[in-house]
């Protein structure tokens, strides 16, 4: 906590030496009186200067660099997690809880929505207001959707699933973790300057015309895509470089393969949406003109720069919970992963595609007829590897032995019903014939649901249960797992399946208010949706109160496969007494003879 | 995994493929007012009926493994793995492949044809989007009006713009919207088929569809479809409220 608080103060005292105290000495000087939209942009850099110094870079970093005594960090006991701590086990956590709990505020906005929009008129929030809270959920479950799998468990589970004894940048590591605060104090502190409510894409002119607020959104969108871009060096090196003796590219566990895939896209791509928005923070704030109509600038670039990033971007988020589906698919079908070279190879097609497919988004923008086709063709290719990933999960369950744990109905029934939604639905909106009509309706709304709370977030829960035992050396409640699951997969689909028929009669994405013919059904949806809350709420908790009441874990209760099992739980520091020795592929199930590894040491090996 | 499984797979496929594909004959749409919205509401159809079998055997396959292949035992013991023959991933890309290539083919670039139709019109409206309202523009007539009138059957060529933000004109009954961008002119061509009002459905309403601020969800202008002979009236009517010299 004091490494927090510490944190805080220089980052404050930044602040006011590079915010206001530069404005103030530029008016003394003679120059122009600052707006406060600029002192705070200008302000922020230095602020973020101080936060990153207090918290930890200044003993971790600089003090050595610079010759001075180095003092340590926390390393133990429950104070490293609010501290600048390079174990990668304890950022795997520290981005799980975060934006564990970033997802519940984000979705308690969406319940505000939900009762704005449960009958027709105004209800609950007017229409400004309503476009704030839209916008914050909107960019809150974006970032929620960026890490929660990647950092969280990314973080935790990679060295692990590689026998490395850490990731190869800890220092790093730490500091992207360390960039999530400000972005969370920033798009919260926008709601003290006006708020932002351009949804999550900022589209200009709009966001080049409103409150100050949009310019904490841009500072705290772009500060989030240097801890992704961090992120996504540190991933692709500890995956090249650090892989146990023996642990090649093809006996590499798919999650592992997932999140090398993810981290690609992040490191190759996220620069596009920060370029972007920097563009609209300079058309804002330095009277340039990139976007600006009236000032020869063209709106449409902004739409094709941030699509650019933004559609790699959901691959980014999907990715990894490919990963976490197959894992657990074929963990507990008692079976190898089946077609295991041809679902890496749709991942890399799924990355290689990714970014020729960005202007599907933009078919009713106005942008030259002529474009539609090419990336109509782009966008529906994609369903090839993408259909690879499910060849691999269909046939894993072929002829399994299915063992039907919490962690195997959230992936196995769950993530696959919910991204088969989610993927046929969005041959529609790829299709120019039809997207016309269906493009910024609740069509999309729920086709995109589909694929990242249907696909991901179920994925996530699938990893949490399954994971859980070695994050927490604790065991869930099976029964209240299970019921928990039956719970958000009907009221998931209770809440996200109408929604399709809401967009095909003309409800429009983003509104506060609609025609009363649509009512019946939007009230339907919003008792659905709270009942969705209500038990993604009930199996938080009940995993909280498991991880510090619930009886002790063994190190591999799964008899599970992989090397993150092979130690204790939780993992001691440095995860492993000596680099293990793989000698086979990731998942020898029914194969007498095969092992993925031998452990040096006295340990559970399989 | 035993001979019976395998046939009750292949059945449960057929079964479920059948039931998709005739469920979209069912008619779940909104009324469509145009030429634009018969060809998506086909499009619609036609991908319906193609994603069916592919939803089928996904749902089959849950099915008859989450029903017949539970593992007993904690944990159960582990599978058999049959032979991986190399040539199912194989087919599998094959067809998929093949498939999309289909879907590409049609309705992909057949619907992008067919919605564009003819690009010649007899009627051109301009359109002015502004916060937080809508304005439609008879040039030939020198009529200015807050309502959209249109005369069926007539191939009409929207020409839009902003005068602000970004803002997207849609009408529901006609399937089809574009954006209105400051600075740039863009272009809808829609052949109204069925006459139709704001006040007997709401389908036929122009709908802001692109968040252009606080009162974007009520950016809304009324739609009438109306026969030739009541819009040549119309648009009299409006002449003389207006009074000669004004667009």
């Amino acid at each position: 906590m004091r490494f927090v608080l510490r944190g805080l103060a220089w980052g404050a005292l930044g602040y006011l030496g590079g915010g206001p105290g530069l404005a103030a000495l530029v008016r003394w000087m003679g120059g122009p009186a600052w707006r406060l939209e600029t002192v705070l942009t200008v302000g922020y850099p230095f602020a973020l200067t101080g936060w990153l110094a207090g918290v930890g870079l200044w003993d971790a970093w600089a003090r050595g660099w610079f010759g001075l005594p180095v003092r340590p960090l926390p390393a133990a006991g429950w104070r490293r997690y609010l501290a600048f701590c390079t174990d990668h086990k304890v950022i795997g956590i520290q981005y799980l809880v975060t934006f564990v709990g970033l997802f519940l505020l984000a979705g308690a906005m969406a319940l505000v929505m939900r009762v704005e929009l449960a009958w027709p008129g105004r209800t609950l929030v007017g229409p400004a207001a309503f476009n704030q809270v839209m916008s914050f959920h909107g960019i809150v479950m974006i970032a929620v959707a960026i890490a929660v799998v990647l950092g969280g468990l990314g973080n935790y589970l990679v060295p692990l699933m590689i026998g490395a004894p850490d990731m190869a940048f800890p220092r790093v590591n730490a500091l992207s973790y360390w960039l999530v605060p400000p972005v969370a104090l920033l798009l919260l502190g926008a709601q003290l300057v006006g708020g932002f409510n351009t949804g999550w894409t900022a589209y200009p002119p709009l966001s080049e015309i409103n409150p100050a607020g949009q310019a904490l959104f841009i500072l705290a969108v772009i500060t989030f895509g240097l801890s992704s871009i961090l992120g996504g060096i540190n991933f692709i090196v500890t995956i090249a470089r650090l892989r146990a003796p023996g642990m090649t590219w093809g006996r590499l566990p798919i999650f592992v393969w997932s999140v090398f895939a993810a981290s690609v896209l992040s490191f190759t791509f996220t620069q596009y949406l920060a370029a972007a928005l920097l563009m609209v923070l300079l058309d804002r704030q330095a009277g340039m003109a990139f976007f600006h109509f009236a000032r020869q600038g063209t709106p449409l670039l902004y739409q094709h720069v941030f699509w650019f990033y933004s559609h790699p971007a959901v691959y980014i988020m999907i990715l990894p919970a490919f990963g976490v589906a197959l894992e657990v698919l074929t963990h507990f079908s008692r079976k190898p992963l089946y077609a295991y070279r041809w679902a890496v190879g749709g991942f890399l097609g799924i990355v290689g595609l990714s970014p020729l497919v960005w202007a599907h988004h933009m078919f009713t923008s106005g942008m030259r007829e002529g474009l539609h086709a090419p990336f109509l063709v782009t966008t529906e290719a994609i369903s090839v590897p993408t259909g690879l990933v499910f060849l691999s999960a269909l046939g894993t369950l072929w002829r399994g032995r299915l063992w039907l744990r919490t962690p195997m109905l959230f992936a196995g029934v769950g993530f696959v019903w919910n991204f088969l939604i989610g993927g046929l639905t969005g041959i529609f909106n790829a299709d120019v014939a039809t997207d016309l009509h269906l493009h910024d309706t609740y069509f999309v709304v729920s086709h995109f649901h589909y694929t990242i709370v249907g696909g991901e977030i179920f994925a996530l829960f699938a990893a949490l249960y399954y994971w859980f035992p070695k994050l927490t050396g604790r065991l869930y409640d099976e029964r209240l797992g299970r019921l928990h699951f039956w719970w958000i997969f009907l009221a998931y689909n209770a809440t996200f399946l109408p929604m399709f028929w809401l967009g095909l009669h003309g409800m429009n994405r983003r509104i506060g208010d609609y025609p009363p013919a649509l009512a019946g059904v939007n009230l339907f949806v919003s008792v659905a949706a709270f009942l969705l809350g209500a038990g993604v709420l009930a199996a938080v908790v009940s995993l909280g109160r498991a991880w510090v009441r619930g009886p002790r874990a063994a190190a591999n209760p799964w008899q599970a496969t992989t090397l993150e099992w092979q130690v204790p739980s939780p993992p001691p520091a440095h995860n492993f007494p000596a680099p293990p020795q793989v000698v086979g592929p990731p998942y020898p199930y029914g194969q007498p003879g095969l092992r993925h590894a031998v452990m040096p040491a006295v340990g559970g090996d399989r | 995994m035993p001979l019976a499984d395998r046939w009750l797979a292949l059945g449960l496929w057929v079964v479920l493929s059948a039931a998709g594909i005739a469920a979209a004959r069912i008619d779940i749409f909104p009324p469509a007012g145009a030429r634009e919205a018969q060809v998506a509401d086909a499009t619609f159809r036609l991908l319906v009926r193609l994603a069916a079998p592919v939803f089928a055997l996904v749902v089959t396959v849950l099915v008859v493994t989450l029903a017949r292949r539970r593992g007993h035992g904690d944990p159960p013991p582990d599978a058999v793995p049959g032979p991986e023959h190399p040539a199912v991933p194989r087919a599998w890309f094959g067809l998929t492949a093949a498939l999309a290539a289909y879907v590409i083919y049609n309705p992909g670039l057949v619907g992008i044809h067919e919605m564009r139709g003819d690009p010649q019109a007899d009627l051109v409206v301009r359109v002015e989007a502004t916060s937080w309202y809508w304005e439609a523009i008879y040039p030939d007539a020198g009529v200015r009006s807050r309502e959209l009138v249109l005369p069926v059957g007539r191939r009409v060529r929207f020409e839009i713009t902003s005068r602000d933000v970004l803002h997207s004109f849609w009408i529901p009954a006609f399937r089809t919207k574009v954006d209105a961008v400051p600075g740039l002119r863009t272009v809808l061509l829609v052949t109204p088929t069925t006459a139709g009002t704001s006040a007997a459905h709401d389908a036929y309403r122009l709908q802001c569809a692109e968040l252009c601020g606080t009162g974007h969800d009520t950016m809304r202008a009324s739609v009438r479809v109306v026969d030739e002979e009541t819009f040549r009236r119309w648009l009299r009517g409006r002449q003389r409220a207006a009074g000669p010299g004004r667009p």
